[in-house]
């Protein structure tokens, strides 16, 4: 009988039992990352991140110097990777050497201290120098005593637009006359409407609200938490300001209805369905790698209302990591003057290291992409008149509560008023 | 296994001993892998997370407070998680009703001698071996609002560009799609498996009294595979009752915007599962979480014994 | 006979298409999404975004753990809701029923409501970040369990199981010679809905790995990560990972589904 058995469940079986085989071969060995290693050893460093980083080109080089240490990157979906990091820094367990933090969530983690490796204790409060005073702030734990992240990048912001729908729209389109024409938001969106008006075929005036919202809220000198941790979103003018002017993109029908980092929003921008977007520095990479076909007809203007930071990173060492000093040594290597600047210049992510604002080689860097327009000039503008703005714990929750207002508005399924009343609700319940 | 020696015949002295030894307990030493792993894994979690709901409990502090049944009240409370439970409901109906009757008109057809039998049969099971990411990101491409394939196919008869994801209704039935798509071919198959076991000779003396393949479907596979329908019906309903992966990546993959895991910016498809989810997983709020869980669980048991009783009467009603 | 073909040719397209699709649009740029109408066939960049699949994550070793990881499973999976499925059909024994109503009563249990004590239970274990972490809990399942008892009740006669014990088999004897070969159909479909549904398997895989040693799937979200998503970088990889299983399906498909033909109880 058993030759039956055999005839039968072969397939399925040998294929299997090959692979159950291999399995305690591979099983047993794989946990590289916590080899421990003995001096001289090969160390693998592993790298957590939530999108391309432009760091590829820097491990390679870093490995030069540094033989013994390979670089393993790791990225995750933005939401996942967090949402990851806050569950293995709770188990202890999972977590890289180097894990990159959002600044919506840098609050988050500083508020852990003990979770980090206070990066003090590897000479790194010598790059306190290097950087701007709020960044460096942002990476200090709740009492300023520890260090326990260093900057990538700023979000400086300022608005990209599209010259070809500008000018099928009767608008001006050089990037003086643009800048001219919206220095408050109120401007911004009556220009939207002459676009709106102007009827041009399959495009809207902009995006969505979401990100224009997050711009402004970030413009003002308090944004959604008060200096001692509490949430102001019912109480501070801006902020219901903020969300007035971004419904009334809605309610003027200019948007695109496309919310930001979905995928038809990337589309979006291959098909030229919205004509202006905010335009923190990193936003810059997105488009030219989302609209490759358009290069030439984008172009950066100045942002309506001032100026303000929107997103950009600190990169953090979690105290669970084997090999903390190497850790902190290839931080130090990937935040560095030299290196920020490199990753400008491909990623388009801005530094967070002043004294590179006024050298040369940023102040005349230039994107052919963008009508050549002088990015380095623009953000380094952007990012020297910045002024920080306090930023609490629960900051990715508020947003995504926000955003969700914005989105009830946008989809017709609330009015204004109703959307806020559920926002400020839901705001509520956060802790 | 433990239960080795005992297969070995001896045939030596006291073998009655050894059989009635064998009779006795290999049963349970048969079952024991099923149950030894369920209680690591699957009762201990349970018993746990019991535990953790009657807490305030976030995984951000060390903390954890005894708060005896205050989730609970909150969660009876909270409109989103009706809404969540209302919308598992709708979805769960819109894709397991269709998907079940359509699984076992498919294993009739099947059912049969046909050229290209053994292509036709894996083709069915196509769907299946697609991963829910892939799924999702395929059909919220399929269900794009302004470049959809199917909207461009609905624009041929005059319709306007629906902007699926936004709706309520047009949502849950863009989710019934994708899992019905994904598991009808699935339930056909496991139906067809059951039909096998059909004797022929049944089909034969009913097409020589001339009944029709509908009636022979109606009153001769139906009631013989009536166990693998329970089977079906009650394990479709259990996943049904879960979907958590397809509102997610739903959420991330269309234009909605908002967090994904509040399922659409109105919640409109947020599911118990991706309910849990939000709580557990974003907010870090496992009191609560864990407390939803358990309220689920127990939505999930009456749902299911609902249709436990209902499969049984319904076939019983047709014979 | 010509409506059955027709039929069954057109739910084949449906189950074929979306597959087909996502082929297209890997083999493409991500602008040719918004083409209207949509494109139909396939372009020319799908060894290129293949590549791009390569360098972006570590797809080989993905590939790798997922074969690994469910191959394990399937076999133990068969082999343990058989030997299951033959005591609840066809033993007698103190608190059958009651034993598999707990049985089918563990299906309900949301998957979801044990992730963290799951997860603190292998850090506990030290399995985070291994191929054990996904087989361990998976090796046997009350879906498998009840398949299998529902399966044997019906198809194994009795008869044959008393012939057996007449021949002077032992229990595990009878599963051995006369269960096993009496379930194989079964078995075999059981084995292949597990192995492909352990290959799909997305959240827990998300969970418990570390992302420098993923799976398919977590590669694969991996691959539309960031703050953009990236569809056709997304469906290459999906193409990419369904291949394996469509080779399976090539390769066994036939015995599988011939295995289901045979029917049950000609044994």
């Amino acid at each position: 009988m058993t030759p039956r058995i055999r005839r039968l469940a072969v397939p399925v079986l040998t294929a299997s039992l090959l692979a159950l085989a291999t399995a305690c071969g591979s099983g047993g060995g794989s946990p590289a990352t916590e080899a421990s290693a003995k001096p001289g050893e090969k160390i693998k460093l592993s790298v957590g991140l939530f999108g391309d980083f432009g760091f590829k080109p820097l491990y390679e080089e870093y490995k030069k110097t540094h033989p013994n240490i390979e670089v393993v990157e790791a990225v995750t979906q933005f939401n996942d990777h967090h949402n990851n990091l806050v569950k293995r820094l709770a188990t202890n367990a999972g977590a890289g050497d180097v894990e990159a933090v959002e600044v919506g969530y840098v609050s988050t983690f500083t508020s852990q201290p003990g979770k980090f490796v206070d990066l003090k204790q590897y000479g790194l409060d010598k790059r306190q120098g290097d950087y701007l005073d709020w960044k460096w702030q942002q990476g200090l734990s709740k009492d300023g005593q520890q260090l326990l992240g260093l900057g990538t990048d700023v979000g400086g912001l300022a608005m990209c637009y599209r010259k070809d729908l500008f000018k099928k729209a009767g608008l001006p389109s050089g990037r003086t006359e643009v800048s001219a024409l919206w220095p408050t938001w109120e401007q911004y969106i009556e220009t939207g409407k002459k676009f709106g008006a102007a009827k041009v075929a399959d495009a809207k005036f902009v995006d969505s609200p979401g990100e224009i919202f997050r711009a402004m809220v970030n413009q003002a000198p308090v944004g959604l938490y008060d200096a001692q941790d509490k949430i102001i979103v019912d109480s501070n003018p801006d902020v219901k300001k903020a969300w007035d002017l971004s419904n009334q993109l809605t309610q003027e029908g200019l948007t695109a209805k496309l919310a930001a980092f979905t995928p038809p929003w990337n589309t979006g921008f291959a098909k030229g369905s919205f004509a202006t977007i905010i335009c923190p520095a990193w936003m810059t990479g997105f488009i030219q790698e989302q609209a490759k076909d358009a290069s030439g007809k984008w172009d950066i203007a100045t942002v309506p209302g001032g100026s303000g930071n929107s997103g950009g990173s600190h990169l953090m060492v979690p105290k669970q990591s084997k090999h903390p000093k190497e850790a902190a040594e290839l931080i130090d290597f990937l935040t560095s003057k030299e290196n920020q600047a490199k990753v400008f210049k491909e990623e388009g992510t801005f530094p967070s290291i002043p004294a590179l604002y006024d050298d040369p080689s940023i102040q005349n860097f230039t994107k052919p992409f963008f009508g050549d327009a002088p990015i380095g000039k623009i953000y380094s503008d952007a990012a020297k008149a910045l002024k920080p703005q306090h930023l609490g714990p629960k900051e990715a929750d508020v947003r995504v509560a926000i955003g969700n207002g914005l989105g009830r508005v946008e989809q017709g399924k609330q009015t204004p008023e109703e959307a806020w009343a559920q926002v400020l609700q839901d705001v509520q319940k956060i802790r | 296994m433990s239960t080795l020696p005992l297969s070995v015949p001896t045939r030596r002295r006291r073998r009655s001993v050894r059989h009635t030894l064998d009779v006795r307990v290999s049963p349970y030493a048969y079952v024991a892998p099923f149950f030894l792993l369920f209680c690591a894994f699957g009762l201990f979690p349970l018993i746990y997370t019991a535990w953790v709901s009657l807490h305030d409990w976030t995984l951000l502090s060390e903390e954890h407070t005894f708060v005896g049944a205050k989730n609970f009240q909150t969660l009876l409370a909270d409109g989103y998680f009706w809404n969540a439970t209302f919308n598992t409901l709708s979805i769960g109906v819109l894709s397991t009703v269709p998907q079940l009757l359509l699984a076992v008109w498919l294993a009739h057809l099947l059912n049969r001698r046909l050229r290209f039998q053994t292509l036709l049969r894996i083709s069915m099971l196509l769907p299946n071996v697609t991963s829910v990411v892939a799924v999702v990101v395929i059909f919220s491409q399929l269900f794009g609002r302004d470049f959809g394939l199917i909207n461009w196919v609905l624009s041929w008869f005059g319709i306007g560009n629906i902007d699926w994801a936004a709706g309520t209704a047009t949502s849950h039935i863009a989710l019934a799609v994708m899992i019905m798509w994904r598991w009808t071919g699935y339930n056909a198959l496991i139906f067809l498996a059951a039909m096998q076991a059909v004797p022929r000779e049944l089909y034969e003396a009913a097409t020589l009294d001339g009944a029709s393949s509908f009636t022979q479907l109606r009153r001769i596979t139906i009631p013989m595979i009536r166990p693998t329908i329970i089977f079906v019906v009650i394990v479709s309903t259990i996943g049904a009752m879960q979907i958590i992966a397809e509102p997610l990546l739903f959420g991330q993959s269309s234009g909605a915007g908002g967090g994904a895991a509040s399922g659409g910016p109105d919640r409109q498809y947020q599911t118990l599962a991706l309910f849990v989810y939000e709580q557990g997983f974003t907010k870090f709020d496992f009191g609560y979480a864990s407390a939803a869980s358990w309220l689920m669980f127990l939505v999930v048991v009456a749902v299911a014994g609902i249709n436990f009783l209902i499969s049984r009467r319904v076939k019983g009603g047709t014979t | 006979m010509r409506l059955r073909y027709l039929t069954l040719i057109a739910v084949a397209f449906f189950s074929a298409f979306p597959l087909y699709y996502s082929v297209v649009v890997a083999s493409r740029h991500n602008s040719a999404l918004a083409e209207v109408p949509p494109p139909l066939l396939p372009g020319g960049n799908f060894l290129a975004n293949v590549s791009r699949v390569f360098d972006t994550v570590p797809f080989g070793l993905a590939l790798l753990n997922s074969v690994i990881v469910a191959g394990s499973i399937a076999v133990a999976v068969m082999f343990f809701s058989t030997l299951a499925g033959f005591a609840f059909a066809k033993l007698r024994f103190r608190g059958r029923n009651a034993m598999l109503v707990i049985t089918v009563a563990t299906m309900m249990v949301p998957a979801q409501l044990g992730i963290i004590p799951l997860y603190l239970l292998m850090v506990k274990l030290e399995w985070t970040g291994t191929d054990y972490a996904l087989i361990v809990p998976a090796l046997v399942n009350a879906f498998g369990v009840f398949f299998m008892t529902q399966y044997l009740t019906r198809a194994l006669p009795d008869e044959l199981l008393e012939a057996g014990r007449v021949d002077g088999c032992t229990t595990w004897g009878l599963f051995w010679h006369v269960v096993l070969p009496a379930a194989r159909p079964a078995a075999a479909v059981l084995g292949m809905l597990t192995f492909m549904s352990a290959w799909n398997d997305y959240f827990w895989p998300l969970v418990v790995l570390n992302p420098d040693n993923p799976t398919v799937q977590v590669a694969l979200s991996t691959l539309a990560s960031g703050y953009v998503n990236d569809y056709v970088l997304g469906l290459a990889g999906t193409a990419v990972g369904v291949l394996p299983l469509v080779a399976v399906f090539a390769l066994f498909g036939r015995q599988i589904i011939g295995g289901i033909m045979q029917g049950a109880v000609k044994g």
